[in-house]
C-alpha cells in the first residue's frame, strides 16, 4: 500500500508539473501575439527569455516520467499516464519554440508599423487558438473526452482563418511590393501559430489515449 | 433534613413503597398464616409481585424507556424533541433535565450556526476570490468569487490543487514560497483566463492551526492599472501641451535677448507672439484648475433649480466683451415658460461659457451665435448654433476626446487647450445628459445638450475625466 501511494504521488505531481508547462506556454502564447501586434520589442524579449523555463521544466518532467517507468513499472492506466505525459510535454515544448518564434518575427519587424490589413485576424486566430490550449489542459486535467473532441474540431476553424490570412497576405505582397519584407514575416507569424493549434490537436489526442486507450487521429 | 435529602438522593419514593408493600405482605401473613392453606399464600403472593411488576413497570421502566428513546431522538440531531413526563418523581426531574438540556443544545447550535452564515455571508459577498488551502495544498474551501471571477463552478474546485483550477505559474511559484517559507507575501499577478487581468495576490500561512495551510486572496485590480495608465498618458499630453508654448516663449526671448531691440517692427511681432502664447498658457492652466475641480466634483452634489435665462446672461457677460472684439452677435431664443434646469449651476453656466467661447473662435467677424432652448419629452435641449467654419464630418466623433484638434495649427493660434469640448461632455455626463453636435462645412455648427427634466433617482457618477 505504501508503495502503491508513493506511486500516486509521483504520477500527481508529474501532473500538477505539466499543467505548470501548459500555464507557462499559455502565457507564452499571449505574450507574444501581444508583443507582435503593439511591436513590443522588450516584451517578445521576454517571451525568448521565459522559454528557457520551458525548456527546463520540460527536461524535468521527462526524467520524472522515466523514473516512474524504470522503478514503478508501471501497466494499463498508470503506464498511459507516462507516456501520454511525455507525449504532451513534447507539444507543449514545440508551442513555447513557436511562441519565441513569433518573438522573434515582432523583433525583426520593430522599427515600423505594421500596415498590412490582415494582422487584424492574427489575435482572432490567436485567441481560438489559446482556448484550444487551454481546453485541452483543461481536458486533460478533468480526463474529459468530450472536451478534447470539441478541441479537437475548432482547429478546422484555424485552418480556415490561417488560409484566409494567407491569400489576404499574398495579395498585399501583390499590391505593395515594397512591404513584402513585413508579410513574409506574417505569414511566418500566420504559420507558427496555426502549428500551434495542431499540438493543442496533439494534447487532444493523448488525453483521448490517455482515458480510453484508443489512438485517434484528429488532425 | 439531612435524612431526607439523602433519601431523596436514593430515590425515597420506591424504597418506601417497597417496605410498605413488604410490611402488608408479612402482615397478611401473621393474622392468616395458619387458616389459610401455604397454596393460597403462594397464589397471593404471586399475585401480589405480579402486581408489584406492574407497578413497577408503569412507574419506573416505561418512563425509563421514554427517556431512552428521547435521548437517543436528540443525540440523532432532533432537537425539536421533549418529554412529556411531568410527575412530581425522579422521572419528572430526569425529563426537565433533558428537556433543558436540550433546550440549551438547541439554543447554542442556533448561534454556532448564526455565527457560522454570518462569516459564510461575508465569504460569499466578497467580490475578491478567497481560497483557503490545506498543507498539501489542496484547496479546502473557495467563495463563489472564483465562479463569476474566472467562470470556475465552485464546487469543481475543493479537493484540487490551486494549479488544476487556476493555471497561472506565478500564482503557483509565490504558493509555493509562501508554502516553503511560512511567511505572507504580496504580489502582482497577471492571468490571461478567461480574460487578460491584473489581481494583487496575497498569500498567508494560516496562523494557530498546526496543521499548516494558507489562506489566498485575489483581487482584481485592472481596473486600477488602467486608470494608472490613463492617468499617466493625461499627464504627459498635459505636459506636452504645457511646453509648446513655453518652447516658442523661450525661443522669442532668446532671440530678443541676443539681437537686441534695435528693429522696433520685428521686436513687436515677437512680443505679439509671446503674449499670445502666454496667453495660450494661462487658458491651459484656468482648464487643468478648472479640470481639478470638476474631477473633485464627480458626482454632482449641488443639485438645485436655476433659471436658464439667467445662465444665458451669465454666459453673456463673461462672453460678451469677446463677442464684440470681433463684432458677433449673441442671440438668445428660449422657449417662454421653459421649465427651470436641475443641476449645479456654476457646472452648467461653465458648459455654455465653453461652448460660446467656442463658437466665438471658429466664427469669423460680424457671425451669429444663437443659444436656444426648448423642451422635448423629458429632457430640455440646448442649443449653441453658430454659423462659422464648421467641423469636417470625420472629426466629428472626436472631438470630445481630450486634447483632440481638428486641425492643430489652426486651432492652437486661436489659443484652444483642447479641453474644453472635453469638459463640456464630463459635466452634462455627470447630470445624466448628454452631448450631441451636427455641422455643416463653411455653414456652421451646432451643439446641443440634453439635459433630463427631473433630478435623475441616483446621481449618475461619470468616470474620472482622465478615462474619457
Amino acid at each position: 500500500m505504501a508503495a502503491r501511494h508513493n506511486f500516486d504521488k509521483q504520477l500527481k505531481e508529474i501532473q500538477q508539473d505539466i499543467l505548470r508547462l501548459g500555464s507557462l506556454v499559455e502565457q507564452a502564447l499571449y505574450d507574444s501575439v501581444q508583443a507582435l501586434i503593439s511591436l513590443d520589442v522588450a516584451a517578445a524579449g521576454q517571451v525568448i527569455m521565459k522559454d528557457e523555463l520551458i525548456d527546463q521544466l520540460c527536461l524535468e518532467i521527462e526524467e520524472k516520467c522515466v523514473r516512474v517507468i524504470a522503478t514503478q513499472q508501471p501497466l494499463a492506466g498508470d503506464l498511459r499516464m507516462a507516456v501520454t505525459g511525455i507525449k504532451i510535454i513534447i507539444s507543449l515544448e514545440r508551442m513555447g519554440d513557436h511562441c519565441v518564434d513569433i518573438s522573434r518575427a515582432t523583433m525583426c519587424l520593430s522599427g515600423g508599423a505594421l500596415t498590412a490589413h490582415p494582422v487584424e485576424y492574427i489575435p482572432e486566430m490567436a485567441d481560438i487558438v489559446q482556448q484550444m490550449v487551454k481546453d485541452g489542459l483543461d481536458a486533460y486535467v478533468t480526463r474529459n473526452v468530450e472536451k478534447a473532441k470539441a478541441m479537437c474540431a475548432m482547429d478546422d476553424l484555424v485552418d480556415f482563418i490561417y488560409n484566409r490570412i494567407f491569400r489576404e497576405l499574398i495579395g498585399c505582397v501583390k499590391e505593395h511590393p515594397a512591404n513584402s519584407y513585413q508579410m513574409a514575416y506574417l505569414l511566418y507569424v500566420n504559420r507558427y501559430i496555426e502549428r500551434i493549434a495542431d499540438h493543442a490537436t496533439n494534447i487532444g489526442e493523448a488525453v483521448i489515449y490517455l482515458v480510453t486507450g484508443e489512438r485517434r487521429e484528429l488532425n | 433534613m439531612r435524612v431526607r435529602s439523602m433519601l431523596e438522593g436514593i430515590g425515597w419514593r420506591s424504597v418506601a413503597i417497597y417496605f410498605f408493600m413488604l410490611l402488608v405482605f408479612f402482615t397478611l401473613l401473621n393474622y392468616a398464616g395458619d387458616k389459610i392453606a401455604i397454596g393460597v399464600m403462594v397464589a397471593i403472593s404471586l399475585l401480589f409481585s405480579a402486581f408489584l411488576a406492574i407497578v413497577l413497570y408503569r412507574r419506573v421502566i416505561g418512563p425509563l424507556n421514554e427517556v431512552i428513546e428521547a435521548a437517543r431522538d436528540i443525540a440523532r440531531g432532533n432537537l425539536s424533541r421533549r418529554l412529556s413526563i411531568s410527575s412530581q418523581d425522579e422521572f419528572g426531574d430526569l425529563a426537565k433535565s433533558i428537556n433543558d438540556m436540550a433546550d440549551r443544545l438547541r439554543h447554542t447550535i442556533d448561534e454556532i450556526t448564526a455565527e457560522k452564515d454570518r462569516a459564510q455571508a461575508m465569504l460569499d459577498s466578497m467580490s475578491d476570490v478567497v481560497l483557503a488551502l490545506d498543507r498539501k495544498g489542496r484547496i479546502i474551501m473557495v467563495n463563489p468569487a472564483v465562479e463569476t471571477t474566472f467562470g470556475i463552478p465552485q464546487a469543481d474546485c475543493v479537493g484540487r490543487s490551486v494549479v488544476e483550477v487556476i493555471r497561472n505559474f506565478d500564482l503557483d511559484m509565490v504558493l509555493q514560497r509562501v508554502q516553503a517559507t511560512n511567511s505572507q507575501l504580496v504580489r502582482e499577478v497577471a492571468i490571461i483566463s478567461p480574460e487578460p487581468r491584473i489581481f494583487i495576490l496575497r498569500a498567508t500561512p494560516l496562523v494557530g492551526n498546526t496543521k499548516g495551510g494558507m489562506v489566498v486572496l485575489l483581487r482584481d485590480i485592472s481596473e486600477r492599472k488602467r486608470m494608472e495608465q490613463m492617468r499617466s498618458e493625461f499627464m504627459s499630453n498635459v505636459s506636452h501641451e504645457l511646453r509648446t508654448p513655453l518652447t516658442s516663449i523661450r525661443g522669442f526671448v532668446e532671440t530678443l535677448q541676443d539681437s537686441g531691440t534695435e528693429d522696433p517692427q520685428m521686436t513687436r511681432h515677437f512680443l505679439g507672439i509671446i503674449a499670445t502664447e502666454t496667453a495660450r498658457l494661462s487658458n491651459l492652466v484656468d482648464d487643468l484648475l478648472d479640470l481639478s475641480r470638476i474631477e473633485e466634483r464627480r458626482v454632482v452634489h449641488r443639485w438645485q433649480r436655476e433659471d436658464i435665462g439667467t445662465l444665458v446672461d451669465q454666459v453673456l457677460t463673461v462672453c460678451g466683451s469677446r463677442a464684440e472684439d470681433k463684432q458677433i452677435a449673441i442671440k438668445a431664443s428660449l422657449q417662454p415658460r421653459l421649465p427651470r434646469l436641475f443641476g449645479d449651476p456654476d457646472l452648467l453656466a461653465q458648459v455654455l461659457i465653453n461652448l460660446v467661447d467656442n463658437a466665438i473662435k471658429y466664427t469669423p467677424q460680424g457671425g451669429t451665435i444663437t443659444i436656444s432652448a426648448q423642451v422635448e419629452g423629458d429632457e430640455i435641449r440646448i442649443d449653441v448654433a453658430d454659423n462659422g467654419v464648421g467641423i469636417p464630418a470625420e472629426n466629428l466623433p472626436r472631438i470630445f476626446e481630450r486634447f483632440y484638434r481638428v486641425e492643430k495649427a489652426r486651432t492652437r493660434g486661436l489659443g484652444g487647450t483642447g479641453l474644453g469640448l472635453a469638459i463640456v461632455k464630463h459635466i452634462v455626463k455627470g447630470h445624466g445628459g448628454r452631448v450631441d453636435v451636427k455641422s455643416v462645412i463653411g455653414k456652421g455648427t451646432v451643439f446641443s445638450i440634453f439635459l433630463p427634466l427631473e433630478m435623475p433617482v441616483t446621481p449618475p457618477a461619470t468616470d474620472s475625466f482622465y478615462l474619457q
